[in-house]
């Protein structure tokens, strides 16, 4: 059994005439132990979908159209409060973007680590547990650091002590959402760094959120890549940036420039991404898209799998 | 003659603690800078953040006063000019922004906006000719000249950014300064602006200061790369032999830091220890020695000076062109 199944998520905010597709038919697996990237533009989903596997977003302004999200065969949409307090951390830990605002100011970071502790593990509730936990992540003289506030550290420290947090719990599946973007690049190196390692170590399932194709290379076992509300390509890590076959990861990749790629004219894609609410008919990158045909806007394009572990949303990715 | 010269340039902060205390420390955001540029060409900045880079461009625009050292355009010291001869030499030098939604007033129509550096400057004669003018900047950027009469909000991230760099060129600047231009976008619209200033520098032979923090960008775009580590230049080379062969431990940190997209690369990956130190009390000696996987006992004492490593590439570094070994 999956860790993690999602199955045909869909997702709308407001209600009725005026609702907003915000996750459309999205199906996703993790196993235990595996790292999942989720990557996309701003607004292409990735963040409301990995909040909704422990029903983060509130309802209303959210609601839950369809689909299934198991969470070790359990269905949380359908879970009770309580139930949901129990797998919140005990089984599924977050990682925020941004540490500074996800931490307490007002409580030293000890104290907000121990509460963690506190609910999932009561019997290890004390200095000596949190001083290993910040051992674990990799903040030095962890002794003297828990009685910090979360102000008195840089964000790369922040960063880390969110991740002790979140481990506290011991959680199977641990999501962290865009973890490294407000962090400097030698900073974002140590928490990626970080990750894997613990990855590892207590072998946990990760999925991780970014826009970073190079973190995905760096990170994944497998991909999806999603565009404003569906996934347009799901497949193993290093085939996809291998050889990427939906036109969207081909544009998405070529119009990143890389080290030592000389002064090439970037391939940009043309025109913005679709605001939700006004997607074109059709095929949703068919506007954008190089190889478009006038038959793209006729129908939104099945995800099937091309060739073995490789899912793609567009029927002429053999052209592409 | 080189179009920007930067001399020496110093730029302190004072900090306060408390209302009535004197000044007693000061923040070196910018210290003891030196670099030119040419007519026509893009230098690139590069630098964590809080490394001064920022604080550099402004100081360069006189938005934030300089406390020592001068800044010469087309040979001319800008440093201690004032009012209307200051605001007569804007017209050569303009600045964009990272961030497009702060950077628009959000009760101006784009014709306004991109019209009142016109109107400042009073560069056109008529208000035909005006409108003219608008519509022309609007198309040399990319936006349909329909555009004129909205609002920013009701454009996208990308759009805005066209917007700030047709409001930049309505003066015909000489040199553009622009600071983390691309970062604000999303992936598939950054390079539309890259290319969109590539383009326009290829046109108007416009020159650039590109300050950002991803050093793939800065190599792209650039000709010559500068990188800066708590207020100041630590490496100065070609944007391609500071890739191939960086030469301060620093830049060669930096390089392996990024993560990469190619799945076959099996670059070494070098992790600095710690973070930035406080550029209130920076380390004493070379300001990256705490970090250093490399340094030895005179650095945590002598201040490297920047020496010519190798033909046009400078670094500040007392061990510079020693490998630094990844750990795997």
């Amino acid at each position: 059994m999956n860790l993690l199944e999602i199955k045909n998520l869909k997702m709308d905010f407001g209600q009725g005439p005026d609702a907003l597709r915000a996750v459309d038919g999205l199906s996703l697996t993790i196993g235990a132990g595996e790292t999942v990237c989720l990557v996309g533009e701003s607004g292409c989903g990735k963040s409301v979908t990995a909040l909704s596997i422990a029903r983060l977003v509130p309802v209303p302004p959210a609601h839950y159209v369809g689909g299934e999200i198991l969470l070790n065969g359990r269905d949380t949409l359908k879970m009770s409060n309580g139930e949901l307090r129990s797998i919140r951390g005990g089984v599924v830990s977050y990682v925020f973007q941004e540490p500074g605002a996800s931490l307490n100011p007002v409580f030293r970071v000890g104290n907000q680590i121990k509460e963690s502790l506190k609910l999932h593990r009561p019997e290890k509730a004390t200095d000596a547990e949190v001083i290993r936990l910040l051992k674990l992540v990799g903040i030095p003289a962890p002794e003297s650091r828990l009685r910090n506030y979360p102000f008195e550290m840089s964000g790369g420290m922040q960063q880390r002590v969110m991740i002790a947090m979140a481990l506290a719990s011991e959680p199977k599946l641990l999501v962290a959402d865009e973890p490294t973007t407000a962090l400097d690049v030698t900073i974002q190196a140590q928490i990626l760094d970080l990750l894997r390692d613990l990855k590892q170590r207590l072998g946990m399932a990760i999925l991780l959120i970014t826009h970073n194709l190079g973190i995905v290379g760096d990170m994944a076992d497998r991909v999806a890549v999603m565009y404003v509300g569906q996934i347009v390509e799901l497949s193993p890590a290093s085939e996809l940036l291998r050889r990427p076959l939906h036109p969207y990861t081909q544009a998405l990749i070529n119009s990143v420039p890389k080290l030592a790629g000389g002064a090439n004219r970037l391939t940009a894609i043309p025109g913005n991404v679709p605001r939700i609410g006004n997607f074109p008919p059709g095929c949703r990158f068919a506007p954008r898209c190089p190889i478009a045909k006038p038959e793209c806007s006729d129908a939104v394009p099945e995800l099937i799998e091309v060739e073995p572990g490789r899912w793609v949303r567009c029927p002429f990715w053999k052209t592409s | 003659m080189s179009l920007l010269e930067v001399k020496n340039l110093k730029v302190h902060f004072p900090v306060k603690h408390g209302m009535f205390s004197r000044v007693h420390e000061f923040v070196k955001a910018v210290d003891d800078v030196s670099f030119s540029i040419d007519p026509g060409e893009t230098l690139g900045l590069v630098g964590e953040s809080g490394c001064g880079k920022t604080t550099l461009g402004r100081a360069i625009v006189r938005l934030v006063e300089p406390t020592a050292g001068s800044v010469l355009l087309n040979g001319e010291d800008i440093t201690r000019m004032g009012g209307s001869a200051l605001r007569a030499r804007r017209r050569k030098f303009q600045m964009i922004f990272q961030d497009p939604y702060g950077s628009l007033n959000p009760r101006m129509t784009v014709e306004q906006i991109v019209g009142e550096a016109l109107d400042i400057h009073q560069l056109t004669d008529s208000p035909s000719a005006r409108q003219k003018r608008i519509v022309e900047l609007l198309k040399a950027v990319g936006l349909d000249a329909v555009y004129a009469q909205r609002y920013p909000h009701e454009f996208s991230g990308g759009q805005r950014q066209r917007i700030g760099i047709a409001r930049a060129l309505a003066v015909e600047p000489e040199l553009i300064i622009c600071d983390e231009p691309v970062s604000a976008l999303d992936v598939s619209v950054q390079a539309q602006i890259i290319n969109l200033l590539q383009d326009l520098q290829q046109q108007r032979g416009i020159a650039y200061l590109f300050i950002a923090h991803d050093l793939a960008v800065v190599e792209h775009i650039s000709r010559r790369v500068m990188v800066m580590y708590l207020g100041k230049i630590v490496e100065t080379a070609e944007a391609k032999t500071i890739i191939r062969e960086p030469q301060h431990p620093y830049t060669q940190a930096l390089i392996s830091a990024i993560p990469e997209v190619d799945p076959e690369s099996k670059r070494q990956r070098i992790i600095l220890p710690g973070d930035v130190p406080s550029p209130i009390h920076p380390p004493g000696g070379c300001p990256f020695h705490p970090r250093c996987p490399i340094a030895e006992e005179r650095c945590q004492s002598e201040v490297p000076a920047l020496r010519e490593v190798k033909r046009s590439d400078w670094a500040a570094c007392h061990l510079a062109g020693t490998k630094i070994d990844a750990r795997r």
